[in-house]
């Protein structure tokens, strides 16, 4: 449906310069009511189905739908949104400086690293303390992304093939350290942490959202505010350094942003896989590769992405479905088909 | 004085030493061409220049001493076309172009300005029609006259290229060349290697003859492209003929 919507805006050719101006004035009106747009369907549609236009007066009325839809529906879907705009935008971030389309927070071992990171937290102080959670998963995410860098660095380079690899290790890694965690605590975290894990979409609350919710806009606003250096970033570093970009430093400033943001979304939902792979690159089919527009445009795909899955996950089956489940489902063959398309393109 | 002006450079990667004490100097609106076999030196020296390398020596860009500049002070003086770029990503060319605004932008992005600057490049340099292309589908020359145009954008005083000519076909080769000369008569500084010591007489107001990171012969063609000079470097015999006040080189067997 994104690609469809993608497609319409795409296909006002332009033959002019004030097509060109017109055609991405198009594309971010779209990209600014697609996520809108869902949000509102997101909202009405469940198993107390609420209709578009009794909306705003079940927003004041007191009722059971009332209920519903400003303790359950609401926080969900602005977690959900949260969740997907920073897996969006972190991981186009990641792809562009690191020069790698097939690197995320998830494949890098960020996420791992910021879930093992909450869990130890949990498991040490239990949920009580659920502001340490949070900077327990941020430092988790550096010391995992840290680990990653530094055993794929080879001669200066990150090479693909092996900062792939390292993630795929380090990931490993922090995934045994969270099973060992959880073996290890008494029973009564132990359900706790694996309700966690899971990917926690189904009981998020208003103290969810608030608790996520500003470390997830530093890590939003701090990435947007750079994407410049990520543009000159991805020319690879001894043309960077020749533009007059400290690379080191702008580097790690950017996986900072990215491991805040995802940290901060992840100590609360659990991890939930290929969001964070599949957004940059349905991004990147519309507005391009440049992270001028790449950057700010899948924070909106990322958000919608997740408002469809989660929409699918609790309303396809009689039961709910975990919402990773329906992303993994969703973004593995959608993954295949963008790739081989842009295998095209690159030649 | 404007320009480079280099005092006694030396570079070593250990106990390797690369480059040993060079001194030379370029004006603006100059030309001149580094020769050398292959791992003389050339590239080390080009990066030396540019701050990728840390050299020991001094090196007056613009009369800075680049040692003392930040990264963003360096890039407004200096602009840098490696031999190997990789592309990524499939970027539109105008926005590679444009990238070369960079130590001019701080954190935000390019405005209608620069590039307005980058259509202007492009334009100079023949190569409108590809401002929107994607520039992972140029070809070799194009790509190289991209990078050039990037730097150009970059607004420097001095450019240093690392073989502009290489891989190249004669028509390119040329067309780069006589690029590089009309941006060196409008007061550019240009510091460039080169492989072909023909090439390098034709275009290069002066050349420097390097062998085992030591200077052999710098100055005029003329006094530094010799029969004894490119024999004692290259260790090829050649023939001379001089044109029009130019010289060429054949090798014999």
């Amino acid at each position: 449906m994104v690609i469809i919507l993608g497609r319409a805006t795409m296909s006002m050719e332009f033959r002019l310069n004030f097509g060109k101006d017109l055609e991405l004035l198009s594309h971010k009106i779209s990209l600014v009511l697609l996520p809108i747009l869902l949000f509102v369907i997101y909202l009405s549609i469940g198993k107390y189905a609420i209709s578009l236009s009794s909306l705003p007066s079940v927003l004041f009325k007191d009722s059971i739908e009332h209920t519903i839809l400003l303790n359950v529906r609401l926080p969900r879907a602005i977690e959900a949104m949260l969740f997907g705009a920073c897996m969006g935008i972190s991981g186009a971030a990641l792809q562009t400086t690191l020069r790698n389309p097939l690197v995320s927070p998830y494949i890098l071992g960020i996420s791992s690293g910021a879930a093992f990171g909450a869990a130890l937290s949990i498991a040490l102080l239990g949920t009580g303390y659920f502001f340490l959670t949070q900077p327990s998963a941020i430092l988790f995410a550096l010391i995992a992304i840290t680990i990653t860098l530094s055993l794929s660095k080879f001669r200066g380079q990150f090479s693909p093939a092996s900062l792939v690899l390292a993630g795929i290790i380090v990931s490993a890694l922090f995934s045994g350290l969270l099973s060992l965690v959880q073996i290890l605590v008494e029973p009564e975290k132990t359900q706790t942490i694996v309700a966690w894990i899971i990917g926690r979409l189904y009981a998020v609350t208003w103290n969810d959202v608030v608790t996520s919710a500003p470390l997830a806009m530093v890590g939003i606003l701090g990435l947007l505010v750079f994407r410049w250096r990520v543009f000159a970033l991805s020319l690879g570093d001894e043309e960077a350094k020749s533009l007059g970009i400290n690379v080191e430093r702008d580097r790690m400033l950017v996986i900072l942003f990215t491991s805040i943001a995802t940290a901060s979304v992840v100590s609360v939902t659990g991890i939930i896989g290929w969001v964070c792979l599949i957004s940059p690159h349905i991004t990147r089919f519309i507005v391009g590769s440049n992270p001028k527009d790449l950057l700010p445009a899948s924070i909106s795909i990322g958000a919608s992405f997740m408002l469809i899955a989660d929409l699918i996950s609790r309303t396809i089956w009689i039961f709910e479905i975990p919402v990773g489940v329906i992303t993994t489902l969703i973004g593995a063959p959608m993954f295949l088909y963008l790739m081989r398309r842009a295998m095209h393109e690159w030649g | 004085m404007s320009g480079v002006k280099v005092r006694s450079l030396r570079f070593s990667y250990g106990k390797n030493i690369v480059l040993e004490d060079l001194s030379f100097e370029v004006d603006e609106g100059e030309i001149l061409t580094i020769l050398g076999p292959n791992g003389s030196g050339k590239t080390t020296l080009l990066k030396c220049l540019n701050r990728l390398l840390k050299p020991k020596g001094s090196v007056l860009i613009d009369s800075f001493e680049i040692s003392k500049l930040n990264e963003k002070e360096l890039a407004k003086l200096v602009g840098y076309v490696p031999q190997i770029h990789s592309p990524a990503f499939p970027y539109k060319v105008v926005d590679v172009v444009v990238s070369g605004r960079t130590p001019h932008l701080g954190l935000s992005i390019p405005t209608r300005k620069d590039y307005e600057l980058a259509y202007d490049v492009l334009g100079r340099l023949g190569l409108s029609h590809l401002a929107d292309k994607p520039y992972t589908q140029l070809s070799g020359g194009e790509l190289r006259l991209v990078l050039i145009a990037r730097a150009l954008v970059q607004q420097p005083k001095v450019l240093l290229l690392d073989e502009p000519t290489s891989h190249l076909d004669l028509r390119n080769r040329v067309l780069v060349l006589k690029v590089l000369r009309e941006i060196a008569r409008e007061g550019i500084a240009v510091v460039m290697s080169e492989h072909d010591p023909n090439l390098a007489s034709i275009f290069s107001d002066k050349v420097l003859l390097m062998c085992k990171g030591k200077i052999v012969g710098y100055g005029r063609v003329q006094d530094v492209l010799t029969r004894e000079n490119i024999a004692k470097v290259y260790g090829v015999k050649v023939e001379i003929f001089e044109r029009n006040g130019k010289r060429y080189m054949f090798p014999i067997f």
